[in-house]
């Protein structure tokens, strides 16, 4: 069924390839498998041959299952597929109008029914968009802007259907161009998203701070050197067993004039009360403002809360998911070599039968346990990151 | 909950309303004589009777409150014969004043007809018709609005549906939205279910009925034994009567101990309710309810004269033979001063499934917003 959707031979390929190095974990992260994934998109997107929209987005859709399948637990990979998504409805929306508008003046009749609904008398009269249910929805049109927006909505599913009865209106294959240009942008945000994040650094920490992070995320990285241009502050970084990323952590942070304690884990709670903020980063953070950081971050979140220190969460937006409750799985939370725990050479004299080992990677910090979370795209509380997610993707989308 | 079609209902009309509402408390705002419909005296659009068509919606089980209030005044704007638009929102105000004036508890009504009166005053006019063509157009919208907001629970059962393992649950009394959440997951998982009894009405025992009648394995707790069970359930699902934009609740009382016991005991509390349920109202205190309150938990005037002997008989002191013959029961008045909703704070609200998605409490007054601010 796959080979079926995507047609170009060298495209599959390219699939195939990322597919297999995310099994094989030579891709791991959520910030390289979301370049990867949108790079893959373009290309996807570039060699396809398609005549409407839902061609397109079932393209799309086959190639991001494949990605999704090869490494469920990368949520970022999920969330560029529905952003992309969401680009190309956009486009195809906005060629369909600006199409309707070129051929309007001339009065053609074909030209209409592109742009308006099947006609019932009903919704003739009235727009569809003035209904008590979208109201409901979307509350009251305050302005002309915001009556686009609604149109804009209701024509998606319409439109989408509308477009493979009058393909000739405009070419399909016309809206690549912009779609690509779209997705480049994308591209650019995610390469940039380290300084989006940073960029308000010097917002967050005052000066002589004492600030607790563990693990070695490069989001916080970038925040905490960010904020080393304007104050001076001090970072208490965990080793973070078993990866031990906390160490390179700490190297890099006094490498840029930083003052630096590396501490190990078992003291986070002992230090908690001299600890100003706890900056922490993440895996993915979902719709109820809940977050997946690597292991040891519960404890620091715990910790503070204990000492009521505020907890702070350093992301890109792109790792907002809109998932509800992963917790409920327990294998969401990914699992690392064990050996990282106890290596073969260590485990002599004892009885391996006996003893499971479980290497979890990471943890899941509740929202009530988070105070912000600071993005590319401002701060937000996590009561506030359904709202973020509901207007970054489309909801038919959030299975994919 | 369910108070609205299914329960309340048939008290209503009997004996506990008269003792509610005391006479004379607020004359204007309570017409405690209605013997029967058509002389409601003040009908506001001239010949049509409100109250009448209201309960005559009611009469139809599945039909919630809110959606019942708003078909009352599609029915209103059908008869009426306002030229304007101003004429005919104050039509729809004086008939949802009339109807108010009926109830003591006003949640349910409110939320409904506070929709579409807002609707209506923000709906765009094709200026190209006349007024009657407009107001047939709003009659129709109220009209599909009605049926469209029965499918609204199964999007809330989808919803809920995500968030339940096979687990034991905990609910309170009795609501078609919970059942319907229930029954939903039920299909495809194995979940075990305490019910609250939710005295005095003792709806819960209707749940445990249809639930058993499911094959969902139920048991039937005492209102008391909340805290008790509280250990044994991984999650509580409450629907309930309104939402206010505090993102607090509104339910049958009971919710609110629940929601605190299941806050100390760390346990999640979903809130189920339909988007027509949102009630733009800030409570601060269970007393600032839009309900009629003057007569609940009132205390005698003067120190009670006759010994108090249903205290000693209820001692555990008592031989246990004495005591299962004459503890007296509560009596229909005492019954009378207790409130039949309350209302849950947000912060003990873990998330509000509704139709218009999965919000937190605070999402619930910025929806709101949309619908409401100007």
């Amino acid at each position: 069924m796959r080979d079926t959707v995507i047609k170009d031979k060298g495209t599959q390929k390219h699939v195939e390839a990322f597919v297999s190095k995310l099994r094989r974990r030579q891709v791991v992260g959520s910030h390289a498998t979301a370049i990867e994934t949108v790079l893959l998109l373009r290309q996807v997107i570039s060699t396809a041959r398609f005549n409407t929209l839902d061609q397109l987005v079932t393209i799309v859709k086959a190639a991001g299952r494949q990605i999704i399948e090869a490494q469920p637990k990368e949520h970022s990979i999920g969330n560029i597929v529905r952003k992309v998504l969401r680009l190309i409805r956009e486009e195809f929306n906005a060629a369909a109008t600006a199409a309707g508008a070129t051929s309007s003046p001339t009065s053609t009749p074909p030209a209409r029914a592109t742009q308006l609904p099947p006609p019932t008398p009903a919704s003739a009269v009235v727009p569809p968009s003035s209904s008590l249910s979208n109201f409901v929805l979307l509350g009251h049109p305050r302005s002309n802007q915001s009556l686009a927006v609604e149109q804009a909505s209701q024509g998606h599913p319409r439109q989408g259907s509308g477009h493979g009865e009058h393909s000739e209106e405009f070419k399909a294959m016309s809206v690549k161009p912009a779609l690509i240009d779209a997705i480049k942008d994308v591209i650019d945000e995610l390469e940039t998203v380290y300084d989006g994040v940073a960029k308000n650094a010097r917002d967050h920490i005052h000066a002589d701070e004492i600030i607790l992070t563990i693990g070695k995320s490069r989001t916080v990285e970038a925040f905490l050197k960010s904020a080393a241009h304007y104050r001076k502050f001090t970072v208490i970084v965990a080793e973070t067993a078993p990866s031990f990323s906390g160490r390179d952590m700490a190297q890099s942070l006094s490498a840029s004039g930083i003052s630096t304690v590396l501490v190990p884990d078992s003291c986070v709670y002992a230090l908690m009360s001299r600890v100003n903020k706890v900056i922490l980063g993440a895996h993915a953070v979902l719709a109820n403002g809940g977050v997946f950081a690597i292991s040891g971050s519960l404890i620091a979140a715990a910790a503070a809360r204990a000492h009521a220190t505020p907890v702070v969460i350093c992301t890109g937006q792109y790792k907002f998911t809109p998932l509800w409750n992963l917790y409920h799985e327990y294998a969401a939370v990914d699992f690392g070599d064990p050996a990282q725990v106890l290596a073969a050479k260590d485990s002599e004299g004892i009885d391996m039968d006996k003893v499971d080992i479980v290497n979890p990677y990471y943890d899941y910090v509740k929202p009530e346990l988070v105070d912000v979370l600071i993005t590319n795209e401002g701060d937000h509380p996590p009561s506030y990151v359904y709202r973020v997610v509901k207007e970054a993707y489309d909801e038919e989308d959030s299975d994919l | 909950m369910a108070t609205e079609a299914t329960t309340s209902r048939p008290h209503r009309s009997s004996t506990l309303r008269a003792v509610v509402i005391p006479e004379g408390s607020s004359p204007g705002l309570l017409e405690v004589p209605r013997k029967d419909s058509g002389n409601t005296g003040f009908a506001a659009e001239d010949q049509f009777d409100v109250y009448s068509a209201y309960k005559r919606l009611l009469s139809d089980e599945l039909l919630p409150m809110p959606v019942a209030a708003i078909l009352v005044l599609t029915e209103v704007v059908a008869n009426s014969k306002a030229a304007t638009m101003y004429e005919l929102v104050e039509g729809l105000k004086d008939a949802a004043a009339v109807l108010k004036s009926k109830y003591s508890n006003q949640v349910g009504l409110t939320a409904g007809c506070d929709l579409f009166i807002r609707y209506v005053t923000t709906a765009r006019q094709d200026f190209s018709r006349d007024f009657s063509h407009h107001k047939a157009e709003l009659v129709r919208q109220g009209k599909e609005y009605a049926e469209t907001a029965q499918s609204s629970r199964d999007k809330i059962a989808e919803h809920a549906f995500g968030f339940i393992k096979e687990d034991a649950i905990l609910t309170h009394s009795y609501s078609r939205v919970v059942m319907q959440a229930l029954l939903k997951a039920n299909r495809r998982k194995r979940i075990s279910v305490y019910v609250t009894e939710a005295r005095p009405k003792g709806l819960g025992m209707k749940t445990y009925n249809a639930l058993t009648a499911a094959g969902i394995p139920c048991t039937v707790i005492l209102d008391s034994a909340v805290a008790y069970c509280m250990d044994k359930v991984d999650l509580v699902l409450v629907g309930s009567e309104a939402v206010v934009e505090s993102g607090g609740l509104i339910n049958a009382v009971g919710t609110l101990s629940m929601a605190i016991i299941a806050k100390a005991a760390n346990k999640p509390l979903y809130a189920l309710a339909e988007s027509y349920k949102f009630l733009r109202f800030f409570p601060l205190s269970q007393y600032d309810l839009p309900i009629d309150n003057s007569s609940l938990l009132t205390l005698p005037s003067q120190k009670p004269t006759a010994p108090r002997h249903s205290l000693t008989l209820a001692s555990p002191m008592t031989p246990r033979a004495v005591q299962s013959q004459s503890v007296p029961e509560m009596s229909q008045e005492q019954i009378a001063k207790n409130p039949e909703v309350d209302y849950t704070r947000p912060d003990l609200i873990t998330l509000v499934f509704s139709d218009v998605g999965i919000l937190t409490p605070d999402g619930i007054s910025s929806f709101l917003v949309g619908v409401f601010a100007d």
